[in-house]
């Protein structure tokens, strides 16, 4: 018997804790596997190397392989925890503190590399179906299969060198005085959280703030750029920290005095929580923010992918619309000529022909009340002679409503305004509508605008297509812009941001639960044996249950409720943003995880339950 | 006989695993109110098989227990535990407290199950600590204290809800010599104030011979038992031969 055959039956004869520090290991990897695939399709090279998508697909791998990094650092720390009692032993019996390094880090490399090779093993084998779904989510046909060596040899030496990394790092950490207190005292007092309540107070308020000034567009805010958000990050970080802390801290305390507490099993249950309430405090604080992150990452980005088409209809109101500088009649007859001949052979659709002036330098658009009307996509108005109407010139800014009064056009008093842009977003800042006989007065040059709305124009990107390559755009001489090729560009940057969501919510969500079952595992051979005790003491197996069912709910659901606090906190702070459908969609969604929670919940409790009985 | 207590009957318990394991082979033994009993053996001679099958742990192969009139095995789960609060009070060698509790909370562990009021459970708690000397400990966690100490705690868990028959498994197995003295005084002392039966396993004459009776269990079935007269120290004698012809207890040099 060698030290390597210690090594090796270390690993097989405790499957129990190496095997979710395995899996967590093999998921992380097998996601940046699949992203690498994508990310360096050779394709995607042939196409365009610094396309939307292949740069995202870079990053998305990039910070994959970032929280892998964190992730499996982690799943380390829980893990050489579990084992500091076995490594005590072998301590006691004589190893030095070099040959307990050695020990771990060669248990640990042959981990990784077993988990690096059945990553890649099933990387391979889910990949084909992955670039299936990644082909029709993506609507990108060029995503064939094919074999992905350099996507295996990237994946093979970043995780090599992560887990070289980590692991070296990490026996550099394994401290004697530790292990040797833990062989010594099986159990000992956790530290207990100090109350702290002038920085949960103090960290509340400054996020509070913070998150008033960007609501509400401040100019400090923009003076610091980014950095004002990181700041906002981090506090929030720390104000949800002190906020699960302190509150656990405070519903124990309050708890042990109530009269209740002597009752039934709240006294097991609280003082557990009393006593691990640290560890506790913790678990909840990372699930919580994992939780966050996986919120974010579906409904958020789902919502958005939802809303494409009325993003896209704000931006650019009109199927096409073609407008024609001054001086451009003659070709822009021919154009039109083109356009209506190629749409008649679509379908029905309507057109509307309408003209303004513009003051270029300002960009500042002049249109009289019969052209206004002319257009279909807004409510007709009407005007008397001394009266004028705003317009929007671009989307989501609300247009000035007084510098008509810089041009000698009379005394003109304003009476209303369109608040969406009612042309294409741009093209000028705003549009002062005036009275027929006003507008004929004005002497800037005229503008025609020929706008075109067709049925169903979500389904006719080929049409768009046949246009837009017949009738590009000049500068100064005419313009095209079609909402249904801005609506097919935006769906497929959608698309990718919610597929790129979806799998960092699953990577999410899996570190999540992992977390949650390295936690339990730790604490289950001391929780078997006190539950033996008070067995005999007289606790029927219902009782038993009850605490179980309380603790496991308060580790699963207290992290979801509080995410979900915070989601709709700031959901609700950005309600000038956000459209109904987005409420929605983020209910249904968090409906989904719910059942999902309470689902795996009962999974859990039911393992746990058996585990702790037999 | 209406005095007695705990009434078994041709008590058999087997092991069945690869290899099926006689651990008793048919045990008679009756135990009467206020009586104190050591139970004796070598090691693996089946009587801590002996007392789990009494304390309701281990479920008897064969043979019958009474309890109180009671038959525990016709109870379930939330029945035995009731029964396993009110009639019986256990101590074992390992102390079995709940570390996450206090030593007062440890103390009222079984009472919090059975709606009693605060008042009623603060009157018996004091009862119980004043009784046993230990009220300074209250506040303490159980990691802050001695095994002595300990094992008074898990004693006053044990009999604070006045139980009708208390088990000890080896109670004294993890202490030092000083505070076996001062454990078994108070096992003596509560059969005698509170009137309540005990049934304990030990594998020290000493210890045995706070009983007023023991028996010796060897090998399954009940091989000898020994009253105890007017004198202690001629009583552990006589524990002390039956040790020696069973094959355990002095060592001769």
């Amino acid at each position: 018997m060698n030290f390597n055959h210690i090594v090796i039956q270390n690993i097989l004869r405790d499957k129990a804790t190496y095997i979710s520090y395995f899996l967590s290991s093999v998921f992380s990897i097998v996601i940046f596997f699949l992203f690498s695939t994508i990310a360096i399709h050779p394709m995607l090279a042939k196409l365009d190397p610094t396309s939307t998508l292949g740069v995202t697909m870079v990053l998305a791998s990039f910070f994959i392989y970032i929280f892998s990094f964190v992730f499996i650092i982690y799943s380390l720390f829980a893990f050489l925890k579990k084992k500091s009692k076995t490594l005590g032993t072998f301590m006691m019996m004589g190893a030095s503190m070099k040959q307990i390094r050695k020990m771990v880090f060669r248990e640990n490399m042959i981990i990784a590399g077993v988990a690096i090779l059945t990553a890649i093993v099933c990387g391979l084998i889910i990949a084909p179906l992955f670039l299936m779904a990644a082909k029709k989510i993506l609507r990108a046909e060029i995503f064939g299969m094919y074999i992905p060596i350099q996507a295996i040899l990237i994946t093979f030496v970043l995780f090599s060198l992560l887990f070289l990394i980590v692991t070296k790092l990490m026996t550099r950490m394994i401290k004697k005085e530790e292990i040797a207190q833990l062989l010594k005292a099986d159990i000992t007092q956790e530290k207990l959280i100090k109350p702290a309540p002038f920085k949960l107070i103090a960290s509340i308020i400054v996020s509070v703030f913070l998150l008033f000034s960007m609501i509400k567009e401040m100019n400090w805010v923009e003076s610091f750029g980014i950095i004002s958000y990181v700041a906002l990050f981090i506090i929030l970080l720390l104000a949800i920290y002190f906020t699960v802390t302190q509150g656990l801290l405070l519903a124990v305390r309050v708890w042990q005095k109530q009269p209740s507490y002597f009752r039934k099993t709240n006294m097991l249950f609280v003082s557990n929580l009393k006593a691990k309430e640290r560890s506790h405090a913790h678990i909840i604080y990372l699930l919580t923010i994992l939780l966050l992150g996986v919120f974010v990452c579906t409904s958020v980005l789902y919502s958005s992918y939802y809303n494409v088409e009325e993003k896209t209809e704000s931006l650019y109101p009109y199927s096409f619309q073609y407008t024609s500088y001054p001086g451009n009649e003659l070709q822009a007859q021919k154009d039109i000529a083109f356009i209506e001949e190629t749409l008649d052979k679509t379908g029905h659709y309507e057109a509307y022909y309408s003209s303004f002036k513009s003051d270029d330098k300002r960009r500042i658009g002049f249109m009289s009340v019969t052209n206004f009307n002319q257009l279909g996509q807004h409510t007709p108005i009407t005007l008397i002679d001394n009266e004028y109407f705003v317009a929007a010139g671009h989307e989501g800014v609300l247009p000035n409503k007084e510098s008509i009064h810089d041009y000698p056009l009379g005394n003109l008093e304003y009476t209303g305004m369109e608040k969406s842009n009612i042309l294409t977003s741009g093209l000028q800042n705003v549009y002062y509508i005036v009275p027929d006989k006003v507008y004929e007065t004005i002497g800037y040059p005229d503008y025609k605008i020929f706008a075109y709305e067709l049925d169903d124009w979500t389904n006719k990107v080929h049409v768009a297509q046949t246009i837009s390559t017949k009738i590009t755009i000049e500068p100064d001489i005419r313009l095209i812009a079609s909402k249904i090729e801005l609506y097919e560009a935006e769906k497929f940057v959608k698309s990718i941001m919610f597929f790129i969501g979806f799998m960092l919510s699953l990577i999410f969500m899996s570190a999540a639960m992992s977390i949650l079952y390295f936690y339990i595992q730790t604490s289950l051979e001391q929780e078997r044996e006190k539950f033996s005790g008070i067995r005999k003491v007289g606790f029927s197996i219902k009782e038993l249950t009850s605490i179980v069912t309380k603790e496991l709910a308060t580790l699963i659901f207290i992290p979801f409720a509080v995410a979900t606090l915070i989601l709709f906190a700031t959901l609700l702070g950005m309600h000038n943003h956000i459209s109904l459908a987005f409420y929605q969609l983020t209910a249904i969604g968090l409906s989904l995880f719910l059942l999902l929670f309470i689902i795996s919940f009962f999974f859990i409790r039911r393992g746990y339950l058996n585990k702790l009985l037999n | 006989m209406t005095d007695t207590i705990l009434n078994v009957n041709q008590l058999q318990k087997e092991y069945s695993g690869e290899i099926t394991y006689k651990a008793l082979k048919g045990i008679d033994f009756k135990l009467k109110e206020k009586e104190f009993v050591a139970v004796m053996g070598p090691s693996g001679s089946g009587k801590t098989t002996f007392l789990n099958c009494i304390s309701t742990i281990d479920r008897p192969s064969n043979g019958s227990i009474i309890i109180n009139s009671h038959d525990p095995y016709n109870l379930n789960d939330d029945e035995l535990a009731k029964f396993r609060r009110t009639e019986l009070g256990f101590v074992f060698q390992d102390f079995n407290l709940v570390h996450t509790l206090t030593v007062e909370e440890n103390i009222l562990l079984p009472l919090t199950l059975d709606s009693i009021s605060e008042k009623e459970m603060k009157r018996r708690l004091e009862e119980t600590v004043d009784f046993l000397g230990i009220k300074e400990l209250l506040k303490k966690r159980t990691f802050e204290i001695s095994g002595g100490q300990k094992q008074r705690v898990a004693i006053a868990r044990a009999v604070i809800h006045k139980p009708t028959l208390l088990l000890a498994d080896e109670p004294t197995g993890n202490l030092d010599s000083k505070s076996v003295n001062s454990v078994m005084t108070l096992f003596e002392s509560i059969n005698k104030t509170f009137n309540t039966a005990i049934l304990m396993v030990t594998h020290d004459a000493y210890v045995a011979s706070f009983a007023q009776r023991v028996i010796f269990i060897q090998d399954g079935i009940l091989y000898n038992e020994i009253h105890r007269g007017k004198n202690k120290q001629q009583f552990y004698q006589e524990i002390m031969d039956t040790l020696t012809f069973l094959g355990g207890g002095q060592h001769e040099f």
